[in-house]
């Protein structure tokens, strides 16, 4: 690997795991984010976004692997890590009692003991989260919307050049959503943004790269137009035959460049799902193998891969059930 | 290196401070301290049989400074229970690890703080011997090493307290287990004077805290006295530290 290329990369993950007594909560998790990007990171409830991004940030060490920030091994050097990176964690950090002006400026001067420049950077960040209009308030007193701002405004102070955001929007009415996804947009020009989520429609909205994790495995990674299709993408076709016969599967495994098949009985039709690594049509292939063998063909469509597809099919329990013997 | 690790120490030591001095529990807790405190020095002086400088040693003063030290081992885990675990439950403990403030400079200033109010309390209480020097009471030796003594009892009851803050982010629980903990001190002074082997019982007085304490009461402190007391405090900061690391999850 050439230098350059390392240095593109501003956060690094090689083959790291975490254990918790009694769960596995990261399995060999390897992925990278862009310097300049804005990464999404998917998962269910407890698929370990919260568990990774604490380990990026040197919050808790992972049971093995590596993680580089700007090249530079965390658990080697925690200390420039540390100075890189603003982190939201999942609960926001806030001291109720402060006011918010007196939070960000304590959080600021604990975040800058070897520093002997007296900075009034905690002022602009004030104004940059549209937080002047409430910094002479108590916190405890400030609505959702406003305290969450005041967490994301905590993890720009010092303006670090990535920012890694735990579910920044999570708990919020659609009108602060809205805002809050506006402050993260805007800040994507000055700094890599990594931001966690299980709202997919945000995905799409500000990400430029995405992360899909289930169950602590990495399932898709990259740029989020080459994972929706393009030339390594998968596509998905849907079909709906009278007559399954579960013969097929290994005609349809041998014949088709076929990831995944999925077979789910409803009523008397049985629906497949096909998942098909490449960028051809094989709807014709597929059609003239099911009628070739007599399964009455009622329906075939290609879907196009969107985010919240390969959400699910990434996440889908593998439906024993569903499944014809 | 030492002026940034004081300058972090000071910073949380204020907003200990300010949190603490802008919350009412501090003077409620102040109050009934000196309420306590001034209603067993007043009993003790009134029975006192005749006022001269010795009696009122003997009867007043030293076993003053022993009930203090009940009412102490009350409030000193009431001020530290929250120290630690709070942050944990508020989740600020995070913000904490990714600062530039280190383990010592979060356990100093908060054994800081505790400390400072202890001692603010302990303050408004010398007005009692106070008012007995207007009446002539001289004998101050006595009651320098009874305070002294008082303080550095604290700050092992502070120490101990912190630890148990660092255990649990319920601060119930870790009140609990601070007063059992000193319980337990408590009861080695016991067991050493139920004990045979005079060895033995030896040690287990020297591990407890009322023995030394005593010392300092009665006016007759040695360097051994303070050198447990240290060694005390040095050990439970140790533990506390060891804690906060392992509870990095
Ligand atoms: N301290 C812990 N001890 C034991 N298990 C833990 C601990 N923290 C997390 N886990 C487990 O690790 C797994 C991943 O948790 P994590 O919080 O990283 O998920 P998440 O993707 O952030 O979920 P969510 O969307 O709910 O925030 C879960 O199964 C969780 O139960
Ligand atoms: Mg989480």
């Amino acid at each position: 690997m050439d230098g350059g290329h390392a240095l593109d990369k501003a956060i690094e993950l090689i083959n790291v795991s975490k254990l918790y007594p009694g769960v596995s909560a990261l399995t060999d998790v390897t992925f990278s984010v862009k310097k300049g990007s804005v990464h999404g990171f998917l998962g269910p409830n407890g698929a370990g976004k919260s568990t990774t991004m604490n380990i990026i940030t040197g919050l808790i060490p992972p049971t093995g692997g590596t993680v580089k920030v700007f090249g530079e091994d965390v658990q080697a050097n925690p200390e420039s890590a540390r100075r890189k990176i603003g982190f939201l964690p999942e609960h926001a950090p806030l001291y109720e009692n402060m006011k918010v002006s007196e939070y960000l400026k304590f959080v600021q001067s604990i975040n800058s003991l070897r520093s002997t420049v007296n900075s009034d950077d905690y002022l602009e960040t004030l104004e940059l989260c549209g937080l002047t209009e409430v910094s002479h308030r108590l916190i405890k007193n400030l609505s959702k919307g406003f305290r969450q701002r005041v967490a994301i405004a905590q993890a720009l102070i010092g303006r670090p050049e990535i920012v890694i955001l735990d579910e920044p929007t999570v708990g919020l009415d659609p009108k602060a959503i809205v805002e809050i996804r506006e402050l993260i947009y805007s800040l994507r020009e000055k700094h890599t943004i990594l931001l966690s989520t299980h709202i997919l429609h945000e995905v799409n909205l500000i990400c430029d790269h995405i992360t899909i994790i289930n169950k602590g495995i990495i399932t898709s990674t990259g740029p989020i137009h080459e994972i929706q299709g393009g030339e390594e993408g998968t596509q998905i076709i849907l079909a709906e035959v009278l007559n399954w016969k579960d013969e097929l599967r290994p005609v349809l495994f041998r014949d088709l460049p076929l990831e995944d098949l999925l077979v789910e009985k409803s009523g008397s039709d049985t629906r497949l799902t096909f998942k098909l690594k490449g960028k051809d049509d094989y709807r014709g292939w597929i059609s003239d193998i099911l009628v070739k063998n007599q399964c009455s063909l009622l329906q075939l469509s290609k879907q196009t891969v969107d985010v919240e597809n390969l959400f699910k099919s990434a996440t889908a329990e593998k439906p024993t059930k569903g499944r014809v013997q | 290196m030492i002026k940034t690790w004081l300058k972090g120490t000071s910073l949380l030591y204020k907003k200990e401070i300010k949190d603490s001095f802008l919350s009412p529990f501090v003077y409620i807790l102040s109050g009934l301290f000196i309420a306590l405190g001034g209603w067993v020095f007043f009993s003790l002086l009134v029975s006192a049989k005749n006022a001269t400088e010795a009696t009122l040693t003997a009867s007043v003063l030293i076993p003053s400074f022993s009930l203090y030290r009940f009412i102490l081992m009350i409030i000193c885990p009431l001020l530290t229970m929250r120290l630690l675990s709070e942050e944990k439950k508020n989740h600020t403990i995070e913000l904490l690890y990714l600062s530039d403030l280190n383990n010592s400079q979060i356990i100093f200033s908060k054994f800081l703080s505790s400390l400072t109010i202890v001692v603010f309390m302990l303050g408004l209480t010398t007005l009692f011997p106070a008012i007995l020097g207007f009446s002539g009471y001289s004998d101050w030796g006595v009651v320098l090493s009874g305070y002294g003594g008082l303080v550095l009892l604290c700050m092992a009851y502070i120490s101990i307290g912190l630890f148990a803050s660092s255990l649990s982010s319920n601060y119930v629980i870790c009140l609990v287990l601070a007063i059992f903990m000193m319980l337990g001190l408590w009861f080695l002074v016991l067991s050493a004077g139920n004990t045979d082997n005079y060895l033995v019982g030896l040690i287990l007085r020297y591990f407890s805290e009322t023995y030394h304490f005593e010392s300092f009461a009665r006016g007759t402190v040695r360097s051994f006295n303070f050198v447990y007391f240290f060694s005390f405090v040095t050990f439970f900061m140790f533990l506390t530290g060891k804690s906060l690391n392992s509870r990095r999850w």
